[in-house]
């Protein structure tokens, strides 16, 4: 690795430590300025109560102290403090909790994504112009540009309610299912068509051509030389993927009542859970940065005609 | 490079697949576990001694004092004991009987007209970790439940008793003596004691903040304690052999799954996995009335959804020259005037559909009177119907007669169109819910009907409650569900300086309005206020009915309290809410009570 590269890997990670504090900190002021608070309820608190709440949570210091504070646990502890709404628990407790779910959900889909992409892609690329290759891009095309709510809530509507073949939550494994695949159609049509591309890219040329003419198996052309080298622009497309994942779960979790870190994330808002909503986007913000900063340095080492600056 | 690249891609998918793997086979992982995903669900059900029951999603707290959901209050019920407890009799009646106490005393009155009672705990009372339960234990967790140091939603229910909020006369004599003392006989006492703010805790289990979060810290005295709680998943309850009454536990385990998703809790129901579901889809309701006719179940729980008016929206047209008195008693007018415009019959037939009752009375269906009757029926003093306004079928169209001739008194009517034509606009307040938003635009076309214009606006929760505390609206949706079976927790919220009091009595401009007349002289009060502001006769009134010990006066002063409120026009009935559940026909021995609270100890399967 050259010190190029290195410094150019040093000066992403610092961008993006910059980005999780400029998110922290629009975050924090913009939610305390959103109408309510925490300790609205239907039943009013009397307000000697709510002081007293207040006080607990330390939200009856000046805003800025509370912000330094916050800042300080996060950084020095990593302490995203207790939940003020589910009473007792932590917020980083919540947050495995969801997490465990999403993380599920996520890497399913990425899996799924990835590998009938891949095949499909290719599939495509060999039948150049067949009926499989139209069919797989007119389904690719509809994916790509239908939003993943409206495919999810077509699935419950349809596969759920009207059929009933699962559920329409995802709180049991069963119920997983049509969230996974909601959540996986539009980056597997992209990988489709970055793989065909890519594939017929590779399939014209020389060295394919030469093996071809060296009589070497079509089988062997195809996974030994063709797909492997087809691969790169998948790759590169890998992180993105999985940003868009961690953010349509977002969706997906609302549509389908799993209860990951997505559903956290929106009950916190609407039930003003300061410390929640925090922990929340942090995390969630914390995992985009980083698998852009992975993407983009991948993009690096797989292709070195890339320039850095 | 290229083998690098084969590398993380291969195993890129190896983990992916891997992972994807995991989550098909962590079900059948987990089922040793009590908290198992649906497939264990069915073999469960089948067994006679366990029930698998879904009424609501994860609860926000089970700390019995801190909790303020129906659905926690059921959970907590099934793992705590308090001194009394709701129970059926013999006939299937429901009554409050004691529970933790040997008998549920009668108070001695003081000399000052406080109330002591004094009551003695069972023998052998434990605590699911095998710690003996004191006396002591009670006296700590009521003062930590009313204090304003906790904040709890329901703190308030202990402000009959002396010294609220932080100074509860509440002692522990001896290890199984309680004493408590009540500023004034309370006629709900016993069904305060009931509640799950009551419940006992022991200070050493309370002293972990998390303690109600897992089933390894929490620590009861009920029928069941906590054997498992899977977030977002299920909580499972067993049979605590130790408990005073096990005896007469039936049920051996109760698996409360956790789901907010009507369709998800209806096709659970009808596969047979959940034999009782608190919660339908509305647009199911007249189906599964026709498929379900015994097992789609409607019971009546103290409640009213309502219309709320901000009274400081002024209403009156521009040039009508009104002011003071004059003016606030035609907008009272006004607004009961426009209260007989809306048929409650159609909104609870075709937009509510769930078996709903139209309310002609802010004190709701199911509050019972001085004499045991129906206090909302002896409402508003009329003949021939119940509660301020006749709100039957057939009087719809003599009312809306009469509420065009009263409005015409204030505003340009044209009679060609039958449209008023200057009616200032007003603007509706909702928090988002399809529910909610159906009823705003019934409410609004039948204004539109005679020409006044009602705009509709939808706030998320949180917001919308802000803006509705804080007066910031016109005409709002509201509702309020009873904690007791007493009319003061529907007329004490809105006194002047209460947090409930939505539609601004006595605040913002209303503070120095003199309109309202009070007089209790013919019940041997020294009150006859003529014209006198909202806290000279309203708040007045509330306080009278909390210290008087004479029962049958304060029911009398209740009404009275009603009348005043009613007449204001700013509280707009619509009707008395109802609970809906379905429970499985092969499910004996369950009840619930108004509160909407499940019983399930009792319930036998088969």
């Amino acid at each position: 690795m050259s010190s190029k590269t290195l410094k150019y890997i040093l000066k992403r990670i610092a961008m993006a430590i910059l980005t999780i504090w400029i998110v922290i900190t629009v975050t924090f002021f913009v939610m305390r300025a959103v109408p309510g608070g925490p300790f609205l309820s239907e039943k009013a608190v009397s307000e000697a109560a709510q002081k007293a709440l207040e006080a607990k949570y330390g939200m009856d210091k000046p805003l800025m102290v509370q912000y330094f504070t916050y800042l300080k646990d996060i950084v020095t502890k990593f302490d995203f403090g207790p939940s003020i709404k589910l009473r007792g628990r932590m917020v980083i407790d919540v947050i495995i909790d969801g997490m465990r779910t999403s993380v599920k959900l996520g890497v399913c889909a990425a899996a799924i994504a990835l590998v009938f992409g891949v095949v499909l892609g290719a599939v495509a690329a060999l039948r150049r112009n067949g009926f499989a290759d139209k069919v797989i891009m007119v389904l690719t095309t509809a994916f790509i540009s239908m939003p993943s709510f409206i495919i999810g809530s077509l699935m419950v509507l349809i596969l759920s309610v009207k059929l009933g073949w699962f559920p329409a939550n995802g709180e049991t494994a069963k119920g997983l299912i049509l969230p996974v695949i909601a959540l996986s159609l539009s980056p597997m049509a992209n990988i489709t068509r970055l793989t065909r591309s890519s594939m017929l890219d590779v399939l014209g040329q020389d060295y394919i051509r030469t093996a071809r003419a060296k009589g070497v198996p079509p089988m062997k052309i195809i996974f030994g030389h063709a797909l492997k080298n087809s691969l790169i622009p998948v790759i590169t497309y890998v992180g993105p993927m999985l940003a868009y994942i961690v953010t349509g779960s977002l969706v997906i979790e609302q549509v389908f009542a799993v209860p990951g870190i997505g559903r956290a994330f929106v009950s916190s808002i609407t039930g003003r859970d300061y410390p929640l909503i925090m922990g929340t986007t942090i995390v969630l913000a914390t995992l985009i940065v980083i698998m852009n900063l992975v993407s983009d340095i991948l993009y690096k080492l797989v292709d070195p005609r890339i320039n850095l600056e | 490079m290229k083998k690098l690249i084969c590398m993380v891609l291969a195993l890129a998918m190896v983990l992916g697949l891997a992972a994807c793997g995991g989550s098909t086979t962590t079900a059948p992982a987990a089922t040793n576990a009590p908290a198992a995903a649906g497939e264990t669900a069915a073999p469960a059900a089948a067994t006679s001694d366990s029930i698998n029951v879904c009424i609501a999603s994860e609860p926000d707290t089970l700390d019995p004092a801190l909790n303020s959901a129906v659905d926690g209050a059921t959970l907590t019920s099934h793992l705590f004991a308090g001194l009394a407890k709701w129970a059926q009799d013999a006939d299937g009646n429901l009554i409050i009987a004691p529970d933790c106490a040997t008998e549920l005393t009668e108070g001695v009155e003081n000399e000052d007209g406080t109330v002591t009672y004094t009551y003695t705990l069972r023998d052998g009372l434990k605590w699911s970790d095998g710690q003996d339960l004191t006396a002591g234990d009670f006296a700590f967790a009521w003062k930590r439940a009313a204090s304003t140091a906790l904040g709890a939603d329901y703190g308030y229910m202990f402000e009959v008793v002396k010294g609220y909020p932080d100074e509860l006369a509440v002692e522990a004599t001896d290890d199984k003596t309680l004493v408590v003392t009540l500023n004034n006989a309370v006629a709900y006492w016993n069904e305060l004691m009931a509640f799950p703010a009551y419940f006992p805790v022991r200070e050493d289990v309370v002293a972990n903040e998390g303690w109600a979060t897992d089933p390894s810290t929490y620590i009861s005295n009920g029928a069941y304690t906590m054997t498992g709680w899977t977030h977002n998943s299920v909580i499972t309850l067993t049979k605590n052999d130790d408990f005073y009454d096990a005896a007469n536990v039936t049920m051996k385990e109760i698996n409360f799954y956790l789901s907010d998703d009507a369709n998800n809790m209806l096709s659970n129901f009808k596969n047979g996995e959940w034999l009782l579901i608190d919660d339908v889809p509305t647009n199911e309701i007249p189906a599964l009335k026709e498929q379900y006719p015994d097992e789609f179940k409607v019971e009546g729980q103290i409640g009213t959804y309502y219309v709320c008016w901000n009274i400081n929206e002024d209403i009156l047209p521009a040039d009508s020259g009104l002011t003071g008195v004059e003016a606030e008693n035609a907008k009272a007018e006004i607004r009961n005037a426009i209260t007989l415009l809306y048929d409650r019959n159609y909104i609870v037939e075709e937009i509510a559909q769930g078996g709903q009752v139209p309310a002609s009375s802010f004190v709701p269906m199911g509050m019972t009177d001085a004499d045991g009757s129906q206090f909302y029926k002896n409402a508003g003093h009329n003949d021939g119907f119940d509660g301020y306004y006749d709100v039957s079928e057939d009087a719809y169209e003599a009312n809306y007669e009469a509420a065009i001739e009263t409005l015409k008194k204030y505003y340009t009517y044209d009679e060609s169109t039958g449209m008023f034509t200057n009616f200032p606009t007003l603007t509706y307040l909702y928090n988002t819910s399809e529910g909610h938003k159906a009823i705003g635009e019934y409410l609004s076309s039948a204004l539109a009907s005679v020409g006044i214009t009602m705009n509709l606006e939808n706030q998320e929760w949180n917001t919308f409650l802000n803006t509705r505390k804080n007066g910031d609206y016109s005409v709002a949706r509201n509702g309020w569900l009873a904690d007791y079976n007493d009319p003061i927790s529907f007329l004490d919220m809105w006194v002047t300086g209460s947090g409930n009091n939505d539609a601004q009595f006595g605040k913002g401009a209303n503070k120095d309005v003199k309109a309202y007349s009070l007089d209790l002289s013919d019940l041997g009060y020294d009150v006859n206020v003529v014209n006198g502001t909202w806290a000279e006769t309203y708040d007045v009134i509330i306080g009278l009915i909390k210290s008087c010990t004479d029962t049958a006066k304060r029911y009398e002063l209740m009404h009275r309290a009603e009348d005043l409120l009613m007449s204001t026009g700013c509280i707009v009935p619509l009707y008395f809410y109802t609970d809906i559940y379905m429970l499985d026909s092969s499910v004996h021995g369950f009840f619930s009570n108004p509160l909407g609270y499940k019983y399930f100890m009792n319930c036998t399967i088969g």
